[in-house]
């Protein structure tokens, strides 16, 4: 993460540090200059290449959900015997309803919503009051614990996981069993360290008379944390929402392993369960239905998507 | 106005990274129009000592929840993880202190080569295969003026699609019929049906490229933003010096991006050694454990056995692993460090 | 841009909020409670002075019918009736070895569940059930139990700790519609192997399915082959006299077995692109017509129904061809078990349910009829074959209870039901049987996959690995 962020940093300063371009130029250019472009044979071989790369984006990209919404609504049989054939024997839209009752999408996905939902708010609670603590605040144990939280990062959660299981069923000091509970998803979710050292950079960044201003004023630092701080954390909270609800999409063994009552099981465990027991039309509308929210999530949202998943593509791997 | 450059002056010479940890908060504090003088920012540094004990309640009030999550959630299963390697436990029976048995009888267990080897040509797979396809792919996008959104969207949906259904969804993909989808598309241009996921040859490489359709677009997001940064200056420069596309793109863009993709090189390498979800859902390790990885394997001991897993030797395997990622990233970013212009 | 972005926000937040809110406030009900009133025809005469208890038991398979839930749900109010003061919850339950063992773990098994027979030591051994032995012994019928049956469930006392509820012998499961197709007489199945071969190419010729498909994933694989094994005369462990334990996995019968499954793969071609089966998939591909024979339980015509939608015509069912004289089918069934986190109360209710849901229908007229009543009432399955639990004339005398009741093809399964009771049943292999087959399961899987799979070197290699699991102990 410090070097990706250095290298930005680096770049922007050096591009600051020199003397300002001249306005002529409002677009950035790349391999290709402005004076190239406008040479015939160049833009024929750009638009070449341009096109190749949105067919290969499209059939690659797109094709397998293309393929998905096509066989969603298409009889099993068709779909067993001529897989690549467009509605053979005609559309089958109820295979649709018949996914979203029999197989119960719509439970599944409440449920997945609801552990997306506290996922985030606990990861958001305790990024930002760490962060706002390590950072402003800056009390003498901090550098320890700081640390601490970045070591987590290097353990691979594997590591994680037996022990982990084993406390969620008998957690210590309160003697509680949270298997079949969300907070079993939840609690272990706000543990992120990615979240707190990203928050707490972003505080590190903010500037500090604003901090003396509000104390001078009388400020405790609660009013500073709730008056100041979070309005001004926007940007990073939604940098971090991004990372929480993605990664909360992407969780498969933990909610596997810790919810076991199918009828609070997110999409992610109950699909695989049901394909053994499901016709396979039935069963790719199901896959179909599961994928609506979140691709319709990113086509409303594509701008912080791409600002921030790319990011978090980076850290999750 | 921009700060920035001010904040040059105000500090002196660049640090590498942003805000670092346990700083002297004053130094960062002059964010001011005029450098502050010496005796100022004494003055400052000992205000906010000052300050920084009289809010020690309420800072460890503010980390009460850290604390407490990372405490049970985190740091507390992490120190388990390595007592339990030490133990044998069924959970039942109270766990009996096994000395390095567990991690003996990890070594010794054949499935552990394997499950290294097929880890490995993983890794490999995704780097031949896995690890170019963004990189040309971000190259190719970032010359595109008009529609450069479309262009980002088509390659970041693949990565929104829930990778539960991606892989379920694929493994329809592969199978392995003559009317298989995928066979079925080979047919058209006259190749013949693959095995795909049902031979031992052809199932690693086939995760390798379900797993490369799901994750490229979130890479070629990074590479995109990085490209974007790199200073037109140099380009300029290199038309000046009469250099073609492919010059440029080998001399200007990829060292340019020499950082990103280092740090990219080695999250994927770290990601890869921990592949699980793709071999547990598309073959279940095998077949005749193909594809097998150690995490496969982790889980395999934990909780395969129907009667009681073993857990101890799946703490010791898990150690073992971490073990050797923080070896293999502090060696990598040893080597790597001269290579990727510091700032 | 910016307020564009906080009013979408706001709007999904609300969204959410609103969802997660109804959510919450909707009760979460399992997939079938039924309704709690219970008609006062309650013939227990200490009814009235029984405190309330509530038990859970996993009965349904995920994916069931609805028809097959309103069955359920049909029996556990015919047994609240007769006992009200119990309530029964309906869980989903599926027993696989990996999901087993995590739900032993978190302790989230049902208060009564179900086991293979194969598991029945180990978890008596970890304590992990309850001993039941005198609630059983209360029902007046524990001793009638057929010997080789009941011992899965007792501890080496004799104890029963679990009772068995279902007894099945491996089978040669065939598609008769298939036959048909590829102009095979459908009422003559294959007696030996060599026929079976003969027909698995035919089937693949004419029709272009997989004429024969083994199990290969989820400890299926070795599961399977112990079953071929014991066909051809073949064991998987030997217990010497000392109680020692050798694993035998590398005999010669099993060498035979493998060989004939190579040479229909890779020879024949008759065996289809697919080789990843396990249970679950094997079934969804028979009821789904792309798989001619396969061997596997002898009571799969329910599950297919209740779960894979399958067409009766389809379902045949024969003996597996058993070769020489220590030829054996290998015999597997189910134990029905209390969970060790239950109070005395629900013990009771438990040993009740038990009673009442599996094997009155195999003891009393009455029973019998109520269970096949209720069954018949949703279409479910009723009369299909099964191995004894009791001893033969119990079981002769419950058949004949249902007579007018049965609705499942019983003459598409003479060729299992006419000769299995001549046939010897031979128990699963005893010590870590699931690991054994865990063992097996690449071994099956690399034949089927690699032509060139040395057969000597894997089943080598797999004896040693059991032999070094049967050593730890």
């Amino acid at each position: 993460m410090t070097a990706l962020t250095s290298r930005f940093g680096a770049a922007r300063r050096l591009a600051v540090a020199r003397q300002p371009r001249p306005a002529r130029e409002t677009e950035e250019r790349g391999i290709i200059s402005a004076a190239d472009r406008r040479n015939r044979r160049t833009r024929w071989t750009l638009g070449f290449f341009h096109a190749a790369t949105l067919a290969f984006l499209l059939v690659a990209g797109l094709g397998p959900i293309l393929w998905m919404l096509k066989a969603a609504v298409t009889p099993t049989q068709d779909t067993l015997r001529a897989p690549m054939a467009l509605w053979p024997n005609g559309i089958d839209l109820g295979q649709l309803a018949t996914a979203w009752s029999r197989t119960h999408i719509d439970r599944y996905l409440v449920n997945t919503v609801i552990i997306a939902a506290g996922s985030w708010a606990a990861q958001l609670t305790v990024a930002t009051s760490a962060g706002y603590a390590l950072s402003v605040l800056r009390p003498r144990f901090g550098g320890v614990i700081t640390g601490l939280v970045i070591a987590t990062l290097f353990v691979p959660p594997i590591v994680l996981l037996v022990p982990l299981y084993l406390t969620v069923v008998d957690v210590p000091l309160v003697h509680l069993r949270l298997i079949d509970n969300y907070w079993a998803i939840w609690l272990p979710a706000g543990a992120s360290a990615v979240n707190v050292v990203l928050v707490k950079r972003f505080f590190d960044n903010l500037p500090r008379e604003i901090f003396d201003a509000a104390r001078v004023d009388g400020a405790g630092p609660f009013r500073l944390f709730t008056s100041i701080v979070l309005p001004m954390s926007r940007p990073i909270l939604g940098v971090a929402s991004v990372f929480a609800v993605i990664a909360t999409w992407k969780d498969y063994l933990w909610p596997l392993l810790v919810i076991r009552n199918p009828n609070l099981q997110p999409l992610s465990v109950r699909l695989p369960t049901l394909q053994p027991t499901t016709d396979l039309g039935v069963f790719i509308a199901a896959l179909t239905l599961s994928s609506v929210f979140p691709i319709a999530l990113f086509l409303l949202f594509q701008r912080l998507f791409l600002r921030g998943g790319g990011l978090s593509g980076a850290i999750k791997g | 106005m921009d700060p920035e450059p001010i904040l040059l002056q105000a500090r002196g010479p660049l640090r590498s990274g942003v805000a670092a940890d346990g700083d002297d908060g004053a130094a960062r504090m002059s964010t001011i129009a005029e450098p502050v003088p010496v005796a100022d920012q004494a003055r400052a540094r000992r205000r906010a000592r000052v300050r920084v004990s009289r809010d020690g309640l309420g800072a460890f009030l503010f980390l009460l929840p850290l604390l407490a999550v990372f405490g049970l959630f985190a740091w507390f299963p992490i120190i388990r993880a390595v007592v339990m390697s030490v133990q044998e436990t069924n959970l039942v029976s109270v766990p009996t202190f096994v000395g390095l048995a567990n991690f003996g009888r990890v070594l010794a267990d054949p499935q552990l080569g394997i499950a290294v080897r097929n880890t490995a040509w993983f890794a490999f797979l995704a780097l031949v295969f896995g690890y170019p396809v963004p990189i040309v792919l971000a190259v190719l996008m970032s010359e595109v003026r008009k529609g450069r959104g479309l262009y980002s969207a088509l390659a970041y949906l693949p990565v929104v699609v829930p990778p539960v259904v991606s892989v379920l969804l694929w493994r329809f993909f592969y199978d392995a019929s003559p009317h298989g989808v995928f066979n079925s598309a080979l047919g058209w241009v006259g190749l013949g049906p693959l095995p795909w996921l049902q031979s031992g040859d052809t199932a690693m490489p086939s995760i390798v490229i379900e797993s490369t359709w799901a994750n490229a677009g979130a890479t070629v997001i990074i590479y995109l933003a990085a490209l974007v940064a790199v200073p037109p200056e140099l380009y300029d420069a290199a038309d000046v010096d009469g250099a073609s596309v492919w010059q440029k793109i080998r001399h200007v863009t990829l060292p340019q991006l020499r950082g990103v993709l280092l740090v990219t090189l080695i999250l994927q390498l770290i990601a890869t050694a921990q592949l699980f979800t793709e071999p547990l859902l598309f073959t279940s390790g095998g077949p005749n454990n193909a594809t097998l990885t150690v995490l496969l394997l982790i889980y395999r001991y934990a909780f395969q056995n129907s009667l009681g897993g073993e857990y101890g030797m799946a703490a010791a395997l898990s150690l073992m692993l971490a073990a050797f990622l923080a070896i293999f990233t502090a060696i990598y970013y040893r080597l790597t460090r001269g290579w990727s212009t510091s700032s | 841009m910016h307020k564009r972005t906080t009013g979408r926000w706001s709007a999904i937040g609300s969204i959410v909020g609103l969802v997660a809110l109804i959510a919450a406030c909707s009760p979460v009900a399992s997939p079938s409670s039924p309704s709690a009133a219970a008609p006062s025809s309650a013939t227990n005469p200490s009814a009235a002075a029984q405190a309330p208890v509530t038990i859970s038991v996993g009965v349904l398979r995920p994916g069931a019918t609805q028809e097959a839930v309103d069955a359920l749900n049909l029996q556990i109010s015919e047994f609240e009736a007769k006992y009200p003061w119990i309530t029964v919850q309906p869980e989903e339950y599926n027993w696989t070895a990996p999901t087993f063992t995590a739900a032993l773990a978190a302790g989230t098994l049902p208060d009564v569940f179900t086991i293979p027979f194969t598991d029945g030591k180990g978890l008596i051994a970890q304590h992990q059930i309850v001993n039941i032995d005198s609630r059983v012994k209360a029902l007046g019928y524990a001793d009638k139990f057929n010997k080789n049956v009941v011992v899965n469930g007792e501890d080496a006392s004799g104890a029963i700790w679990a009772v068995p509820i279902a007894a099945y012998g491996m089978s040669l499961t065939y598609n008769r519609t298939l036959f048909t197709q590829a102009g095979l007489n459908a009422d003559q199945p294959p007696t030996t192997w060599d026929e079976v071969r003969a027909a698995a190419k035919t089937i693949a010729q004419k029709t272009g399915v997989a004429g024969y498909a083994e199990m290969a994933t989820e400890n299926t694989g070795g599961w399977q082959l112990t079953t071929f094994t014991y066909a051809l005369g073949g064991r998987m462990e030997t217990a010497g006299a000392d109680g020692k334990v050798t694993a035998t996995l590398d005999n010669p019968a099993t060498k035979a077995a493998l060989e004939k499954l190579k040479a229909m793969r890779w020879d024949d071609k008759s065996m289809g692109s697919t080789f990843d089966y396990a249970w679950g998939t094997i079934n969804q591909a028979f009821a789904a017509g792309q798989v001619g024979m396969f061997t596997g339980g002898s009571d799969l015509y329910t599950a297919m129904v209740q779960n894979n939608s399958l067409k009766p015509a389809d379902y045949g069912v024969t003996t597996i061809p058993l070769v020489g004289s220590d030829a054996g089918v290998l015999g597997g069934g189910t134990l029905a078990a209390v969970n060790v986190i239950t109070r005395d109360e629900q013990r009771d209710a438990a040993v009740k349910w038990i009673d009442f849901y599996y094997l009155q229908k195999l003891l009393t007229q009455e029973g019998a009829v109520a269970d096949a009543k209720a069954l018949k009432a949703n279409n479910q399955p009723v009369g299909v074959p099964a191995l004894p639990i009791f001893d033969k004339a119990t079981y002769d005398a419950s058949q004949q209870w249902i007579k007018d009741y049965i609705n499942v093809p019983t003459a598409q399964m003479t060729g299992f039901t006419s000769k299995i009771f001549d046939q010897p049943l031979v128990t699963e292999p005893v010590a870590h049987t699931q690991e054994l087959y865990a063992a097996l399961d690449p071994v099956v899987q690399a034949v089927l996959t690699d032509k060139n799979a040395d057969i000597d070197a894997l089943l080598k290699k797999a004896d040693q690995r059991v032999q070094a699991i049967l050593d730890a102990g």
